[in-house]
């Protein structure tokens, strides 16, 4: 028994199953972990490999060369990219998106461990390091302070941190530039020189005067008791009042003599403000897997309690918050998809009239969806932006299967039939056209599954739910809307009058409805079936209309007005701000410009809520430290503005304000003004020109070329070199002789030199259960230039001391950056980043102009990469994925028509669709993305239904006889209804989409431009070309027809003779 | 008027429906896979593993006039393969409605 025969003679277990289905539905709705986008691993592998003493050149003939080598043969490698600087090697992988990375981190571990063997013997053991996503930080906190600010680390440590460790998935937290109390003991060098002491005298006197020390157990008669000596210092102050030595006068000599103790805060090397006031950042990440969305509203929940038990100058204020980026976005999508819900249901309202077959198809609707949350919930996926966005592209066509059934039953109803009868035999008339129809829409969304790279991870998940989606509505075309129909639609009301006459009750009563709606529709009937008359008589100069409004349309195009980019920039209210001083300037001086920038900054951009500045280095190897840079000459901001409904200028806007503001400034040597845009991969939108070549020198001269050359571009910003200049060092060179003469060696040299300017680290202070540091050293009048440098006093192996001058030279000296290599060559990278233009225009401009003026010696490179690259890759990508789509559609038309022609006809729409695209976009002025390619190839799909529909109803005419162009008009006149309806659904589903002005909607505008566009085009040119390229190519096949059937039955002209007649 | 009932093998549908197209008959009624079996020597169809074949049937109902022509086709059709074949046999209608 067919599906829907069992489904209209078992109304219960039909309904009760679709209720069965919902309650499953909401079940994993209510489940669902929200997410920005679908699970995805950053394909990035890093193996790090240490050689002590070995400088950067060293470093990449000697490790990192071997390892490139070696790693070059991990499957899925896109990339080979590797940093050699002293001591260190850092080679970095990049694999395609969407890998298994558990087996790639396999995979580079047995290459690495078949390279160790042919490492330096110094070098240590190669680390594999895989970048994670639950390593970023999801949230960042800043707390300042006044009065407490000195023991702010103290509270972090004790009370914030521990707290916000019990927040389920919670992953790292950090904190940058908390301040750590030390006890300094800061010697002048005279003094000591005086009393002839030297200051490991004094390290070791601080050293030995703090311990702790078990000396033995004591038996007395009846107990025993264990002896300990306590001499902890409890005070700092203690350490003053230790005696050093006696002088050679016989007094004594006492620490408070020859130096100062300072219980303090660490020196200053990373200094933190939040608008001015001193701050420490909190950084948090999650565990893998963790609900971002979940995570950071706990940990707001858990700050805001903790705020309460801190003290009151103690303030915590959000530097930025990703959730509210994910849950802004999705509240505006899923907005997006009730929007276009309600506008389905008023389309279909609007052409049918009756609320009862509203009410039928509208079912459909929410049945689909919620299907969509089960896939989901099997799939361990999330409520994302690619998810909803397929729920609001699958909206518009769910309804169309249903349309269909219920059109077909309401004909035979009211041709007085009986509901449940009519419900029977109309769907079994129809449902395998349903089902084809649907085939095309698989056609198109299944091989979105199978794209590869970051393209694949983003379209899979929405391939495979509209596939689910239209194939539920479909089975729910067949089985629910029948059902509903037969009990829902009521007979045609009839009645027998006296004279014994059939009465219709209905007729003569014409509503509303009627008289406004169904008269507008008769006449567009009417208009359309007239034209369509006239073009299928002007067949020459309709076509020559058509190609020319094709034509023109593409000018836009051609004229380059049509920019492309990966993804378009999202206005999230925070910016970056990095910005470089001279190389090697002091911190202080650094700092000094720091806060002139953000005063500026705050007059020029009243909008700012929030500057976080961080200036400086942490010396702490922490996994924050990973991702912020900063130097000594270094400050990186981030800005946080209101959200950008609450402002009047746009974020560019003021990222030029404050880029201009910065160019005025001598002493900034770069400067960047970055758009944080929540974008996957988030490596910013730049355009990358690479330059390979091995000889420094040239490169750096290149690259400073290349700068020059792109900053006189108009639509370049931020533009700046990756190598790093020069970095100026303090070189001594120790003579060996004199030394050695002296019973010194380098080594302990080097080690003397340690303890007068870095500080000799002498034990702790303990208090209250944590341990502070006590470093002893000159103080900082006596370190802090060359001649003081040379001044120092080295103790000799006899006791007396020599100054370093006579053991050692010091001069400057400037270290060689960091040996960037990519593709096992030494590369050096330019960026850019596009104003007022395009990702793809800038790199064209660059390619164009900029590379062909620069003198590439024999050896050399240069490589557009960055974006630019992977949005090439995409595009690749997806002009096959979109031919691939063409062949399989053309495949299931061809195979439902039973005819190669049919397809081709049908086919011809596509390219205007691509029209309505471009002047789409031409009107918004947008660029073509990502996103919107994947709108032109869900395009395919979409117009080629209008024809299907309009071809199979000319077919049926034919075959039941009419002449060709009346066949011709009479579909025209009787599918124009369904065309539109359709088209309606799917535009109006799109709307909300493209309107949108909620966070992160920037991402998906395209999508519903480009389909908008698209398919408002094609759909009224589809009202004709179909039918006209049908009259065309029909009429000479037709009459071919009947003459083969006349020669195929000869037997009509056979004579019947006398002896034949039995 | 008269009814013709013409029992053929399923092989000469088309034919049939070319043929009735031809004479310009227009209302008929068809019946798909009947059985039978001919009295001079024509072949059992029954559909079974020992006899395979089907016959569909049509009853058409034509005017008096008409009938020579259609008698004379159907002959022509025997004719043209007459291992395929094909019958006709005329009733008189009574009465319609």
């Amino acid at each position: 028994m067919a599906i829907y025969k069992s489904a209209i003679e078992k109304p219960v277990t039909t309904a009760l199953i679709f209720v069965a289905v919902i309650v499953i539905g909401i079940y994993s709705f209510l489940k669902l972990p929200i997410d920005q986008f679908p699970e995805m691993d950053p394909p990035y592998i890093t193996v790090m490999t240490t050689y002590p003493g070995a400088s950067a050149s060293e470093m990449e003939t000697n490790v990192t060369k071997i390892m490139e080598n070696a790693l070059t043969s991990v499957d899925h490698l896109k990339h080979i990219t590797s940093q050699s600087k002293d001591n260190i090697s850092v080679v970095t992988l990049e694999l395609e998106w969407g890998e298994n990375m558990d087996e790639a981190v396999n995979d580079v571990r047995s290459f690495v461990d078949m390279a160790a063997n042919n490492l330096p013997d110094n070098c240590a053991k190669p680390v594999i390091f895989k970048l994670s996503t639950s390593s970023m930080p999801i949230c960042q906190y800043s707390i300042t302070a006044d009065e407490t600010y000195a023991g702010l680390d103290k509270i972090l440590n004790d009370e914030v941190v521990p707290q916000l460790n019990h927040i389920d998935g919670i992953g790292n937290i950090s904190l940058s530039g908390a301040p750590d109390r030390y006890v300094y003991v800061n010697i002048d060098q005279e003094k000591l020189d005086a009393y002839g002491i030297t200051l490991e005298q004094v390290g070791q006197v601080v050293t030995a005067n703090n311990l702790n020390l078990s000396s033995g157990t004591i038996k007395m008669p009846q107990e025993q008791y264990q002896m300990q000596v306590r001499s902890e210092y409890i005070e700092s102050s203690e350490i003053e009042n230790l005696m050093v030595a006696m002088s050679p006068q016989g007094q004594q000599v006492f620490i408070r003599d020859i130096a100062t103790v300072k219980d303090t805060i660490k020196d200053l090397s990373l200094d933190e403000k939040t608008n001015g006031r001193e701050a420490v950042r909190l950084i948090i990440a999650k565990q893998t897997g963790a609900n971002t969305v979940q995570v950071c509203r706990d940990v707001r929940a858990e700050l805001a309690k903790i705020q309460k038990q801190l003290p009151t100058d103690v303030k915590i204020e959000k530097i930025y918050d990703s959730s509210e980026n994910i849950q802004n976005s999705i509240n505006s999508l899923e907005e997006s998809v009730l929007y276009a819900l309600l506008f389905v249901v008023l389309v279909v309202l609007f052409f049918l009239g009756k609320w009862r077959a509203t009410i039928i198809i509208g079912i459909t609707i929410p049945i689909a969806l919620i299907v969509a949350f089960i896939y989901l919930g099997l799939a361990d996926s999330s409520l994302n932006i690619i998810s909803l966005c397929s729920l609001t592209i699958a909206i518009g066509m769910v309804v169309d299967d249903a349309i269909v059934v219920l059109e077909n039953i309401t004909r035979h109803v009211e041709r007085g039939e009986d509901p449940h009868e009519a419900s029977i035999y109309a769907t079994n008339e129809v449902w395998v056209s349903v089902i084809a129809t649907t085939l095309v829409l698989v056609a198109v969304f299944v091989p979105l599954t199978m794209l590869s790279g970051m393209a694949g991870i983003m379209f899979h998940e929405l391939g495979w739910i509209v596939t689910v989606v239209c194939c539920t509505s479909t089975l729910v075309a067949i089985s629910l809307t029948p059902m509903l129909c037969s009990k829902l639609l009521k007979a045609k009301k009839v009645h027998v009058d006296e004279q014994g006459n059939l009465v219709d009750d209905e007729a003569g009563k014409k509503g509303w409805y009627e008289r406004t709606v169904v008269r507008a529709l008769d006449v567009i009937d009417e208009y359309y079936a007239r034209s369509l008359g006239w073009c299928l008589n002007h067949k020459f100069v309709t076509f020559l209309i058509l190609l020319a409004f094709f034509g023109l349309s593409l000018t836009p195009a051609f004229m380059g007005k049509i920019g492309t980019d990966f993804m378009q920039q999202q206005d999230n209210g925070r910016l970056s701000v990095t910005v470089k001083l001279q190389r090697g300037t002091r911190i202080e001086e650094t700092l000094k410009t720091a806060r002139h920038l953000e005063a500026r900054f705050v007059e020029l951009v009243p909008e700012i809520q929030l500057i976080n500045t961080s200036a400086g280095s942490n010396d702490d190897a922490t996994i924050a430290a990973l991702f912020s840079s900063t130097m000594n000459n270094k400050i990186q901001m981030t800005i946080r503005l209101p959200k950008k409904w609450e402002r009047d200028r746009d974020i560019w806007t003021i990222a030029e304000i404050l880029r201009q503001e910065m160019a005025s400034y001598p002493e900034i040597n770069e400067y960047q003004c970055v758009v944080s845009s929540g974008g996957p991969g988030g490596n910013g939108n730049t355009v990358d020109l690479e330059i390979y070549g091995y000889d420094f020198d040239k490169t750096s001269q290149l690259a400073e070329q290349c700068r020059q050359l792109i900053s006189q571009l108009p639509g370049a910003r931020d533009v700046n070199i990756s190598r790093e200049d020069d970095r100026p060092d303090i070189k001594i060179t120790v003579d060996k002789e004199k030394a050695s003469r002296l019973g010194l060696s380098s080594a302990t040299i080097s080690t003397y030199l340690r303890n007068r300017v870095a500080g000799m680290s002498c034990g702790y202070l303990k208090d209250d259960g944590s341990e502070y540091d006590i470093v002893v050293r000159l103080e900082e009048e006596d370190r802090n230039s060359i001649s003081d440098i040379l001044n120092l006093s080295i103790p000799t192996a006899t006791g007396k001391s020599v100054k370093l001058t006579e053991v050692a030279s010091v001069g400057e000296y400037w270290a060689p950056p960091t040996i960037e290599r990519k593709a096992r060559q030494r590369i050096v990278t330019v960026k850019a980043t596009p104003y007022n233009t395009t990702l793809g225009e800038l790199a064209n401009a660059i390619t164009s102009e900029v590379v062909p003026q620069l003198d590439l010696p024999v050896g050399y490179s240069t490589h557009i990469g960055g974006n630019v690259e992977t949005q090439q890759d995409t595009f690749h990508d997806m002009i096959l994925l979109g031919l691939m789509i063409i062949m399989l559609v053309y495949i299931v038309m061809a195979s439902q028509f039973e005819s190669l022609r049919m397809p081709a006809i049908i086919m011809f729409t596509i390219p205007f669709a691509l029209s309505g695209v471009i002047i789409a976009l031409w009107l918004t002025g947008r660029s073509l993305d990502m996103i919107g390619a994947l709108g032109l190839v869900l395009l395919v799909g979409i117009v080629v239904k209008n024809g299907i529909v309009l071809v199979d109803y000319i077919n049926l005419m034919r075959e039941r006889g009419y002449e060709l162009n009346q066949a011709i008009q009479m579909s025209g006149r009787s599918r124009i209804r369904p065309v539109l309806m359709t088209a309606f659904t799917t535009i109006l589903g799109m709307i909300p989409m493209a309107v949108s002005s909620g966070e992160g909607a920037e991402m998906w505008q395209p999508l519903g431009i480009v389909v908008i566009g698209g398919l408002t085009v094609s759909t009224f040119l589809t009202l004709y070309v179909v039918p006209v390229l049908y009259g065309v190519m029909s009429r000479h096949g037709d009459r071919d027809k009947q003459e083969a059937l006349r020669k195929k039955f000869i037997f009509m002209d056979l004579k019947v003779k006398k002896g034949d007649e039995k | 008027m008269k009814s013709v009932m013409i029992v053929f093998n399923q092989a000469n549908t088309g034919r049939v429906e070319y043929m009735l197209d031809v004479l310009g008959i227009r209302g008929f009624t068809f019946f798909e896979q009947v059985q039978g079996r001919g009295t001079n020597g024509g072949e059992p169809r029954r559909g079974t593993h020992a006899w395979p074949e089907m016959n569909s049937c049509v009853i058409t109902v034509v005017e008096e006039e008409q009938l020579p022509a259609l008698l004379e086709s159907i002959k022509k059709l025997d004719l043209r393969n007459e291992e395929v074949g094909v019958r006709a046999f005329v009733w008189d209608i009574v009465a319609t409605v």
